[in-house]
């Protein structure tokens, strides 16, 4: 018996070691000579040293008055985003969930801006936003106004982001919300309807609370997805202009290629994990105490 | 079995062995970027190499192409790794930066023939490789940006083509509006405000970036001339005369092609892009309108650079060799636009289709080659910004950007 247990163990090390071998050389290797790097004065004039410089790089990040702009443009990003996807993804899940025909057509069409390749459907909203775009064509036709700047400043330019991001949000949120619907037990909403619960109390008093963990758990993911919004904002504004819609990863991704500051960079990436930590943690605290 | 695979390793072994003992040339490697399909790259591998191989028996060129950026991170990566490369083909803008990591050979001091070999380059190419009292690399092509017009525009606007900064301010001007179809057009286009695009006025009007040791800022950039010339550009932004720099612009060629932009400053490359995309569009070139300073523009191009850890008398015979009047030479009928000033009065040169160009070169500045350039490049970008978006006067800006551009100079 004994034995047996033992060569278990030994198929059960063997089994498991190539996994963490990986995991332990290309995941937790790099996380801590990030560690290291973001204490370090770690930039392209001085590659063959880096000397240790404390927190130095850390003080550089909070005193740098572009940091807080970025900062603030991804905190606006994701409280924008978020709710407006979750929101919709929910609701379209709802509808579909109540259809009977055609299901499958509607599931398809939601789903297909998931799918859309994140640059191509950049450019398209940079053609429509254009300053000579279709939007413009459309209003100075309409109107006779002139062209609107939309791209050109910080926040009608981070607001073309913020639409594109929760258009593409949408039928993420509502596959998994649907998947969630259907493990509503059937037999809750017969007893709500019994109560005498119209279709907007049983939504809110049996739907709700029955789907909370799908919903903490989209809300934490798509926090940090709101946070690593990179890919738009690049193809749309690239930052433009002067750093005014960058947000934090398109900032640290300057920092350290275009300018050569990976110190600068890395030190970044730590405070963007820690928030993304405290928050998670907050969020979860929050679901815990509504249950209570 | 075993024995079959031990026998088989040790062979193996034994023909690597012998066959590094029986590589008797030295042989230098050379990274490039020259994209793999270019005519460029042809002529390398094919006329330049062999050449250079049969005039020096002995040693051999590796040479590798790269992507353009990727070549600038593989440098990088390489010098923490010890493996670079004996020489390599570098933007004139990489070099400060290179220096300061302590990966450049100093030419001037390791090599006895350097001033004769310098002296047959173009002295404003040459000024790009040099950082400090040292030359780190030889000059190996350049260009620089011209004036291009539609022609049909100043026509029908009946401007002449700008030859005074005062004549340019007007035409712009002039040349903006709205056209036939009710589409706004804009007299002149910039698609950036980096060093890249605001040096060739500010200099024109007779500004600077810094003093001539590139050591200081203060009384440069926030020099009168240079307040003017940034003033100037603002002001034409605000009257609708001037774009491009804004993410939601139309493109430059496009905007040119179309007729929408007049005029801009542009480089060599643009000549073949315009024929590709637009080659009906008639247009014509000039140098850039001369100012207070004369008629300034901007030096591009690159450099040829040793490394440290290189093999230095095949490395520098290599690089006499690329920069000498036979390879510049073959290099100019790809398109290069060539530094060595024999290779510079050849007919091959004289005819081609950069021939504007060169003249431009004779007297354009390089920006300056202080490693902290990308740092000064883009709080240049920002305080432009700030101005344009009249958030700040341009006197404000400047002085503030003084003070920065100053410590980061120290760095």
């Amino acid at each position: 018996m004994e034995t047996k247990s033992r060569v278990n163990r030994v198929q059960l090390t063997a089994l498991l070691l190539p996994g963490l071998l990986i995991f332990a050389v290309f995941t937790v290797y790099p996380i801590f000579r990030l560690l290291c790097m973001s204490f370090c004065d770690w930039n392209f004039g001085s590659m063959l040293s880096q000397p240790f410089i404390g927190l130095a790089n850390y003080q550089d990040v909070f005193s740098d008055d572009i940091f807080w702009v970025v900062f603030v443009n991804s905190i606006v990003y994701t409280l924008v985003t978020v709710p407006a996807q979750m929101a919709l993804g929910l609701m379209v899940a709802v509808l579909l969930s109540g259809i009977k025909r055609f299901s499958v057509s509607f599931r398809v069409m939601n789903y297909l801006p998931v799918i859309t390749s994140w640059v191509i459907a950049s450019l398209v909203f940079r053609y429509i936003f254009n300053t000579e775009g279709l939007l413009n064509y459309c209003l100075s036709r309409l109107t006779g106004a002139a062209n609107v700047r939309w791209l050109d400043t910080r926040w009608s330019g981070l607001s073309v982001a913020m639409i594109l991001g929760a258009w593409k949000g949408v039928g993420w949120n509502m596959v998994v919300f649907l998947a969630a619907l259907q493990q509503v037990p059937a037999d809750l909403y017969e007893a709500a309807e019994m109560d005498g619960c119209g279709s907007w109390k049983r939504f809110w008093n049996v739907t709700l609370p029955s789907i909370k963990g799908t919903i903490l758990f989209a809300l934490i993911m798509l926090t940090i997805g709101g946070f690593n919004v990179f890919t738009s904002i690049k193809m749309i504004t690239g930052g433009k202009p002067a750093h005014q819609t960058d947000t934090l990863l398109t900032w640290m991704y300057y920092k350290a290629f275009s300018t050569g500051n990976f110190g600068y960079s890395a030190a970044l990436s730590f405070i963007m994990a820690l928030c993304l930590g405290l928050m998670a943690i907050a969020q979860f605290r929050a679901m815990k105490n509504r249950d209570a | 079995m075993k024995k079959m695979l031990s026998i088989l390793l040790a062979l193996c072994l034994m023909t690597g062995v012998s066959l590094a003992e029986s590589a008797q040339p030295v042989t230098i490697t050379f990274w490039h970027h020259y994209s793999a399909q270019s005519a460029e790259n042809e002529t390398l591998m094919n006329v330049l190499i062999p050449q250079f191989e049969s005039e020096n028996p002995g040693i051999k060129v590796n040479a590798v192409s790269h992507e353009w950026a990727e070549l600038h991170d593989k440098v990088l990566v390489s010098a923490s790794s010890q493996s670079l490369p004996d020489v390599a083909r570098c933007d004139i803008a990489w070099l400060p930066e290179f220096e300061k990591m302590g990966i450049l050979v100093a030419l001037d001091e390791a090599m006895g023939n350097f001033a004769d070999v310098s002296a047959t380059l173009l002295d404003s190419a040459m000024s790009t490789a040099k950082i400090g009292d040292h030359y780190y690399g030889l000059a190996l092509n350049t260009n620089s940006k011209i004036m291009f017009y539609q022609t049909a525009m100043l026509e029908a606007a009946g401007v002449a083509v700008p030859q005074t900064m005062d004549e340019w301010v007007e035409a712009v001007r002039k040349l903006s509006g709205t056209n036939t179809n009710g589409q706004q057009v804009w007299g002149w286009n910039e698609p950036a405000l980096s060093g890249w695009n605001i040096c060739p006025f500010i200099w024109s009007f007779g500004g600077s970036l810094t003093d001539e040791a590139q050591t200081v800022a203060t009384g440069y950039i926030n020099s009168a001339a240079t307040v003017k010339a940034i003033e100037t550009f603002a002001q034409l932004y605000k009257d609708g005369a001037l774009t491009g720099f804004n993410s939601g612009d139309i493109p430059m060629t496009d905007g040119f092609g179309t007729g929408r932009y007049a005029m801009m400053l542009e480089g060599p490359w643009k000549t073949a892009e315009l024929e590709g995309a637009y080659p009906d569009t008639a247009y014509g070139t000039a140098p850039i309108p001369a100012g207070e300073g004369g008629s300034v523009s901007v030096l591009g191009g690159e450099d040829i650079a040793m490394f440290t850890t290189a093999n230095q008398d095949a490395a520098w015979k290599f690089m006499e060799f690329m920069t000498g009047e036979y390879a510049e030479t073959e290099m100019a009928k790809c398109g290069q636009i060539p530094v060595n000033k024999a290779a510079l009065e050849s007919d091959v040169v004289k005819g081609a289709a950069y021939a504007p160009f060169i003249e431009a070169i004779q007297s354009a500045k390089a920006r300056p080659t202080v490693a902290a350039w990308s740092e000064m490049d883009n709080e240049l970008n920002m305080a432009l910004t700030a101005v344009v978006n009249g958030e700040k006067t341009a006197q404000e800006s400047m002085d503030a950007l003084a003070v920065t551009f100053d410590e980061l100079l120290k760095k």
